[in-house]
């Protein structure tokens, strides 16, 4: 959770090099939180914002917005949904697959049909 | 493969790369003026919802099923955009093949498999960062419209002659993993990235489905391969077929409302709303399409036909433009209604 600020600014940074659209004035006004505010978050002087801050700072920053909620010591509600709603099953899969390999995960996943056309 | 999240379609490509993926969001945005005038780049309003077909193979016309794919909602007239992402420093490139109809939204040619270099027929990713409509003259394109399949606007129906197919269909496929490996080598050390993706979609409306017409004219540059022909792994692609649904069928299909309509470019502009300009750096802008040029607008059409197809078609001047230019991210078109 300690490198979620400077990780934060980094990005930020790296954007504003090239476009003052991401200063930390602006990126505030775009997330809707106060410049001083966004400033201590980033020098990790407060602790992550919320949940719902973070995914708008997630999207402006074209970061996965999971990545950087999980950076900031949370999970999504949906997430949480999800397992609240089948805990056994969600729990023992998470835990059976704690060890694999991202590509063995993927396996588990929904795939989109490619069908014939 | 292909997952579809958060209204995005995933492509990644394991078996060539860890880092192999890339994603398409598909955007909900205004339609603007088919006047004949050209316009700047309207803002994105939202993801268009995405659901896996085969959740109503039960209450779908057979041929739509054998596509597979998504199904996805959209108001008749409504226009819409394609926006790729995977845009970070060490994103993998991808090159996207679009089309409508199953006729290339690039070079406006049928469907075939593979990538064709002279004249291109895909876009690269991340350089590209969206597709608002049919590549019709250098710098120009005619934004993607949905219309009823049958009703003769679609860009299928003035080039093949036929309303077969209807929807989009998208085929990414990756860079070669030796491509990618050297053109990050200088750039380690520096920052991090993401990978290639291929998918396809289709527009689909009630039995005989939805097509997608060309709109008004935009400003945008679809860009030239800087890789070269050599760069593709041709052996591993992926692609998808996105139906799209009239929004009563879409409600009477999922039991979902479909989004609301979207404002008019009018109203939206005297909203003090802003539109958008890109610049690509020194990226080389593709020359249009012949064939695509040659195909009539909805409203071009409507007037030929007598008929009056866009319900709201006032033009408007257009005052507040951001400009954006490649920064790696390209989120910041996107806004909420």
């Amino acid at each position: 959770m300690k490198h979620f600020g400077p990780h934060v600014r980094n990005l930020r940074e790296t954007l504003r090099k090239q476009d003052r659209r991401y200063s930390l004035r602006q990126v505030a006004a775009r997330i809707g939180v106060e410049p001083a505010y966004l400033s201590k978050v980033e020098r990790g002087e407060v602790a992550p914002p919320s949940e719902a801050t973070t995914v708008k700072l997630a999207h402006e920053l074209d970061q996965d917005a999971d990545v950087l909620l999980a950076m900031a010591g949370k999970v999504s509600s949906d997430l949480q949904a999800i397992i609240r709603k089948r805990p056994q099953v969600f729990a023992e899969l998470i835990r059976q697959l704690k060890l694999a390999p991202d590509h063995a995960v993927l396996r588990v996943v929904r795939e989109v049909r490619e069908g014939e056309w | 493969m292909i997952t579809l999240e958060n209204n995005r379609l995933i492509f990644r490509f394991p078996e060539v790369h860890e880092a192999a993926c890339c994603e398409i969001r598909f955007q909900r945005t205004l339609r603007i003026p088919d006047d004949g005038g050209e316009y700047p780049l309207p803002p994105g309003l939202g993801p268009f919802p995405l659901r896996h077909l085969d959740d109503y193979a039960r209450r779908i016309p057979e041929n739509w099923l054998a596509r597979g794919g998504v199904i996805m909602p959209m108001h008749q007239a409504e226009a819409l955009w394609l926006g790729f992402g995977g845009g970070g420093w060490d994103a993998y490139p991808c090159a996207a093949r679009i089309a409508t109809g199953k006729i290339c939204a690039i070079t406006g040619a049928s469907w075939s498999e593979g990538l064709s270099h002279a004249p291109q027929n895909y876009v690269v990713l991340p350089a590209q960062p969206w597709l608002d409509g049919y590549c019709v003259e250098k710098g120009v394109i005619r934004q993607f419209v949905a219309m009823p399949l049958g009703a003769g606007y679609s860009v299928e129906e003035q080039i093949s002659g036929t309303a077969e197919h209807g929807g989009l269909q998208i085929a990414v496929y990756p860079m070669k993993a030796e491509r990618y490996e050297a053109l990050m080598r200088p750039k380690r050390g520096q920052t991090l990235g993401t990978g290639p993706i291929m998918f396809g979609m289709g527009l689909a409306v009630g039995a005989a489905g939805m097509g997608m017409a060309p709109g008004g004219r935009m400003r945008q540059e679809i860009y030239d391969d800087p890789f070269g022909p050599d760069a593709w792994d041709l052996n591993h692609s992926s692609r998808c077929f996105v139906t799209v649904a009239s929004s009563l069928s879409w409600a009477s299909l999922t039991g979902e409302r479909p989004p609301t309509k979207p404002p008019t470019a009018e109203r939206y502009t005297k909203a003090g709303l802003p539109w958008f300009d890109y610049y690509g750096g020194d990226a080389k802008a593709l020359d249009g399409s012949e064939k695509l040029k040659q195909v009539l607008s909805v409203a071009e059409l409507g007037e030929k036909t007598g008929a009056t197809p866009l319900p709201e078609n006032r033009s408007v001047d257009v005052e507040l433009i951001i400009a954006l230019r490649k920064t790696g991210t390209d989120r910041v078109r996107e806004m909420t209604e």
